[in-house]
């Protein structure tokens, strides 16, 4: 009963936001539907990879941002190699950073919202020490190959949609994928069942921490330069896609299309607000009361009678 | 396996503001600086800016919860405070804290109403309440003109106290209080532990998470709203480093994320370690990323001392030492 009020509920919510949508001057516009999108692809690809970490049972990243900054910090300072292996860099450190925190939770079960924190807290004292505080500028200008629009749409947008369909195919149609949801669902089963639950663990992070370095390299292709704090508030917008998108806290249910679909929703809701005159204070309000409004809704389910 | 969580509580602790007072020490001996009746005032007005956060957030965390709404409830407050209290600070304050146990009581209910993990509700009020402060202010900060209060807040008391850290300290002894001598305290530790079972045995849960938020809010409202009059300004935004430093005073203090465990001492003791270690980092004009270096490693041996899969390993690697000696004690008259 409580599926159908979840669905009646998503009906209902996305028909409320087209009515919306329709009465917003300007909205069904080519130049708007492609603003939307291309703010919501770098989240959207930080957000796919954090899906990974929700589904295999890993909560949430608090170091997203910093995570995301240092990468693409990496990615400019390595220009001067060339763009290959410059993104290669930026997609092994990704995969590095946060393959060694699956290490630790999937061997040890490290908490591993505590270990993001200490983290992000390793990841800026690193890399203030190694800049001196400063702006990192790129010694070559070959990134700018990431801005591209072939088709009149930002290279970002495709590969965010690449992604989320690749990460679709993952989770569902592999063995891997499966076995992800299984470790998230229920961990010592998982283990009782002879599943490598310590090396599912680092795969999805490893995945998680590619996706998170391909969102970071359009980061750093957008703005050129890089800080430590380039990420901003990057870290509750993912968790905040990834939630609306109806993904399960504690593990174990999701998909990558959900998270697509909890981006856009949000990407959306900003471009309306912002289209209608609304303050960027109110843009925030609205969005945290979305936020809340989706956990209750989908979240009754998945998390009635644990606790 | 009691005796070994009450140690862990205790240890952190304990080997946290060890390692801190340590580090003070030296860091005196070698910059040749003496430390002064200054430097203590200087922790405790840290403390006090921390405190008010670490506190609630610890507390939810001793029943199991996260409450990362602490950092956007205290905008709030302070932003109430600083509009509504301009002739009258104590009003400003009242409303702030009354706003900020509203805010905690509805989370509460909803968590409690849902059984819904708080970490998602929280983070969703959270980001609202950000919006909620920037649209009240406009987006701008606010500036807060009833000087007398802004200069009484953090008058020096006894050269060592300000009003804003004797009511922190004030606070962290009345819930030591509470937590120690009521049913309370067991029963916080009990949802945290395992709620179904506290359910079962009585405890009232979800009536006890919705005072836990409510005191929550409450407590961070009253912080927010003395940290404005103290900067003379309320800020819509005060970024999430607040938050972190609030959960490592909570972590080193003891406290575990999975629940059950801690006491209002050792987050106490877990607070004024953080609140001294921002105070070593400016004694002895270290840059600013050793402080950053420092809680990486801090959390990093929380996180490791406190993972199960690390202990187990521990337990079964002594286990089989154990039984080898066993084994050579009983072989070895054999042999010779």
């Amino acid at each position: 009963m409580s599926r159908t009020i979840t669905r009646t509920a998503t009906i209902l919510a996305v028909l409320a936001l087209l009515a919306v949508c329709a009465t917003t001057p300007q909205f069904f516009t080519i130049n708007n539907a492609k603003a939307i999108l291309a703010s919501a692809s770098i989240v959207g690809l930080a957000a796919l990879g954090a899906t990974f970490i929700m589904i295999v049972g890993s909560v949430v990243s608090l170091a997203t941002a910093q995570t995301m900054a240092v990468i693409a910090m990496v990615f400019l300072s390595a220009q001067s190699l060339g763009l290959v292996p410059a993104i290669a860099l930026a997609l092994l450190a990704g995969a590095l950073i946060l393959g060694l925190q699956g290490a630790l939770v999937g061997f040890w079960s490290a908490n591993p919202v505590v270990l993001s924190i200490a983290v992000a807290f390793a990841l800026t004292g690193i890399a203030t020490m190694v800049s001196g505080g400063t702006t990192v500028y790129p010694p070559a200008d070959h990134f700018t190959v990431l801005n591209a629009l072939p088709f009149g749409i930002p290279l970002s947008v495709l590969v965010f949609l690449v992604a989320a369909v690749v990460a679709e195919l993952v989770l569902r149609r592999t063995v891997r994928g499966q076995q992800i949801y299984l470790v998230g669902e229920n961990r010592a089963a998982a283990r009782a069942a002879g599943l490598p639950v310590p090396s599912i663990t680092i795969f999805a992070w490893v995945v998680g921490g590619i996706l998170i370095a391909i969102g970071a390299l359009f980061l750093a292709s957008f703005n050129a330069t890089a800080t430590i704090n380039l990420g901003g508030t990057l870290t509750f917008d993912v968790i905040a896609a990834v939630l609306i998108g109806g993904t399960a806290i504690s593990g174990g249910r999701g998909s990558a299309l959900r998270t697509v679909g909890g981006t856009l929703a949000i990407a959306i809701i900003a471009d309306v607000l912002l289209l209608r005159g609304f303050s960027p204070g109110a843009q925030l309000l609205v969005k945290g009361l979305l936020v809340l409004v989706f956990v209750v809704v989908v979240h009754v389910r998945s998390n009635r009678g644990t606790r | 396996m009691i005796h070994g969580l009450r140690r862990t509580e205790t240890l952190i602790p304990l080997l946290s503001i060890t390692i801190v007072l340590a580090l003070f020490a030296v860091t005196a001996a070698v910059t040749g600086r003496q430390i002064s009746l200054f430097d203590g005032f200087n922790t405790l007005q840290g403390l006090a800016q921390l405190g008010f956060l670490a506190l609630p957030l610890g507390l939810t965390m001793i029943a199991g919860e996260f409450d990362v709404s602490v950092v956007g409830v205290s905008a709030l407050g302070g932003m109430v405070a600083v509009q509504l209290g301009q002739q009258d600070p104590l009003l400003g304050v009242a409303i702030a804290v009354l706003v900020g146990m509203a805010v905690g009581c509805l989370q509460g209910v909803i968590i409690a109403r849902f059984r819904l993990s708080s970490m998602p509700v929280t983070i969703a009020t959270y980001i609202a309440l950000l919006g909620l402060t920037s649209v009240m202010s406009g987006g701008l900060t606010v500036t807060y003109t009833n000087i007398d209060a802004s200069l009484f807040v953090d008058t020096p008391v006894l050269g060592l106290f300000s009003p804003r850290s004797l009511i922190i300290i004030a606070l962290f002894v009345l819930v030591a209080i509470v937590l120690g001598t009521t049913r309370l305290g067991p029963e916080l530790r009990a949802i945290g532990d395992d709620r179904r079972a506290s359910r079962v045995s009585g405890v009232p849960v979800d009536r006890r998470l919705v005072g836990l938020f409510a005191t929550s809010g409450a407590i961070a409202a009253l912080g927010g709203a003395l940290l404005s009059f103290s900067y003379s300004s309320a800020n819509p935004n005060p970024g999430i480093q607040p938050l972190v430093l609030a959960a490592v005073a909570a972590l080193i203090g003891g406290i575990s994320l999975s629940g059950g465990r801690g006491s209002a001492i050792g987050l106490f003791v877990g607070a004024i370690s953080v609140a001294m270690l921002s105070q070593i980092v400016i004694f002895a004009a270290l840059p600013g990323y050793v402080t950053q270096l420092i809680f990486a490693t801090f959390l990093a041996f929380v996180v490791l001392a406190d993972a199960p899969g690390l202990r187990t390993r521990f337990s079964v690697a002594a286990a089989r030492i154990r039984s080898r000696r066993h084994v050579d004690a009983a072989t070895s008259p054999i042999e010779s």
